[in-house]
């Protein structure tokens, strides 16, 4: 059952930052894109390379081992050698917690 | 662009790929035409000396695009063909099987063939090299009838073997003749530290030393070195480094000296003739000369440029040459252009091997290499392109933000 998972507060992620969490021992990357955050998986689809290790450019996260980019608002892939697309989640602040549904 | 026209590519690998697709993508609708001489559709490479190798990876997930894209986009695929000539004068390519194929303008993305040396021995069944797919699926099957191997060369495509042989089981003896791994690409200091990487993950590396022959009766038994060395081994591979595929135009008017000559449009001396990746020597603006490489990200975006010079929207390729390596649990990536340099500045710890070394000539960094550091490899391509001198006390401070030193571009 999907439900609304707390893994962080809101203020310690700054615009333009990635942070990662784990729920269920599942690496999930969480962005903040200008005030709106984004969740999805931590791991790259191309390698196993953990994206929150990354840039964040814009709205696109570029993976730190072959630069292979996803759109984090849809998981779409932008840039290979990735071709598969990223799994996203939904995300929902409530007063100051940060949560994934997972 | 008229609708009659023809665009016929050779070479159906990352390059040639990449361009079918960018014509498309720039709304090219005459004929396209991808020619490879392997069976397969494009497939990527970087698989095959580690996750395909080691028998992690299926071969459908190697492929660049699934087949219905080629379809879709009628881009026609002549796969298994090989071009034996392009006549320039007659506009035309003359195929393997006697068949001729007209065109417009044609792109040459051949890519390169492994360099093979008259080594005593190097035809023996057990000595491998690795270029094609059935490559490695003859060096897989080799791996999981075990034993030990001896990798001859310690280049890039040689580290990655060895690597993934260690990582299957096999006791691995790598020969290397200059005095670390990867010297001659990354010198010593940090040849050193990919030297330290593969002795600690179990490979007996012999170094300053060359291969004189592979012997055994009916198969490779041993290898034997110049020094007298004399190792057994089930298993020979040798990555000796490619040489560009240029026969098919040899003799015909365009230039050839190590590949086909290019301008920075992927043009060569013939109009209507272009070549990408590989196998093409082009013209690099920023660093104001000549330069062939044999990497992943120009093929792809070399292949995407030629294909938009085609159309005549053609922009001065100036990328900065980038590529990766992954060895073990070491993510190595290089940047640059250096073909000199006078200074190594490190940010980070190569004992640790996380890591970025600079390579300075003049007080500019010329290229970087990184271990386990990507993010700020990726923050130093706009430091390499401005060529202008860099404090190298900010460049080995780690709590210096990359991105604040690369002078801010001009407006456009």
């Amino acid at each position: 059952m999907a439900r609304f998972v707390t893994v962080a507060k809101a203020d310690s992620i700054q615009p333009g930052q990635m942070i990662k969490v784990e729920i269920d021992n599942f690496p999930i990357a969480v962005a903040n894109v200008e005030g709106t955050f984004h969740a999805f998986d931590d791991t790259c689809t191309h390698e196993d390379c953990s994206l929150a290790d990354g840039e964040l450019v814009r709205t696109a996260v570029v993976c730190p081992c072959h630069f292979a980019e996803f759109d984090v608002r849809n998981g779409a892939v932008l840039v290979a050698p990735a071709t598969v697309p990223l799994k996203v989640y939904p995300v929902r602040v409530q007063g100051n917690d940060l949560q994934v549904e997972f | 662009m008229a609708s009659a026209s023809t665009i016929a590519i050779v070479g159906a690998s990352l390059t040639g790929q990449s361009a079918a697709a960018t014509l498309r993508e720039e709304g090219f609708d005459g004929r396209v035409v991808l020619v490879g001489a392997e069976p397969q559709l494009p497939y990527d490479r970087p698989p095959l000396s580690k996750n395909y190798l080691r028998g992690g990876m299926p071969f459908e997930k190697t492929l660049l695009r699934p087949p219905e894209f080629y379809r879709e986009r009628q881009i026609e695929t002549r796969l298994g063909t090989t071009v034996v000539r392009v006549d320039v004068e007659k506009r035309a390519l003359q195929l393997d099987g006697g068949d001729r194929l007209e065109f417009d303008n044609v792109l040459i993305a051949t890519g390169g063939r492994n360099r093979r040396f008259p080594i005593p021995g190097l035809d023996l069944p057990g000595v491998y090299d690795l270029r094609t797919v059935a490559d490695a699926d003859r060096i897989r099957d080799a791996i999981a009838r075990g034993g030990r191997a001896v990798v001859v060369g310690m280049g890039f495509i040689g580290a990655e073997v060895a690597a993934s042989m260690r990582q299957c089981g096999l006791e691995v003896t790598a020969i290397e003749p200059f005095k670390t791994p990867l010297y001659r690409a990354l010198g010593e200091d940090i040849g050193l530290v990919v030297e330290g990487l593969h002795r600690d993950h179990g490979v007996a590396l012999i170094l300053g030393d060359a291969v004189a022959a592979f012997e055994g009766k009916g198969r490779v038994e041993r290898v034997v070195t110049r020094d007298g060395r004399r190792i057994e081994c089930a298993l020979a591979v040798f990555g000796l480094g490619i040489e560009p595929v240029t026969e098919l135009v040899a003799g015909t008017g365009v230039r050839v000296d190590n590949g086909i000559v290019v301008d920075d449009h992927c043009r060569t001396n013939v109009p209507g003739v272009f070549a990408a990746g590989d196998v093409a020597n082009h013209y690099h603006p920023v660093c104001g000369r000549q330069m062939r490489v044999e990497h992943w990200q120009n093929g792809i975006k070399q292949g995407a440029a030629a294909a938009r010079s085609m159309l005549g929207r053609g922009q001065p390729y100036d990328e900065v040459h980038w590529f990766w390596s992954d060895q073990y649990d070491a993510n190595i990536q290089y940047a640059g252009f250096h073909a000199a340099w006078d200074a190594v500045v490190v940010r980070g710890s190569l004992a640790e091997r996380k890591f970025l070394a600079f390579y300075m000539a003049e007080g500019r960094v010329e290229s970087v290499v990184a271990v386990n550091q990507g993010r700020d490899l990726r923050r130093t391509l706009p430091i390499i392109k401005a060529r202008v001198a860099i404090d190298p006390a900010r460049l080995a401070d780690p709590n210096v933000d990359l991105r604040t030193l690369a002078p801010s571009e001009r407006p456009a």
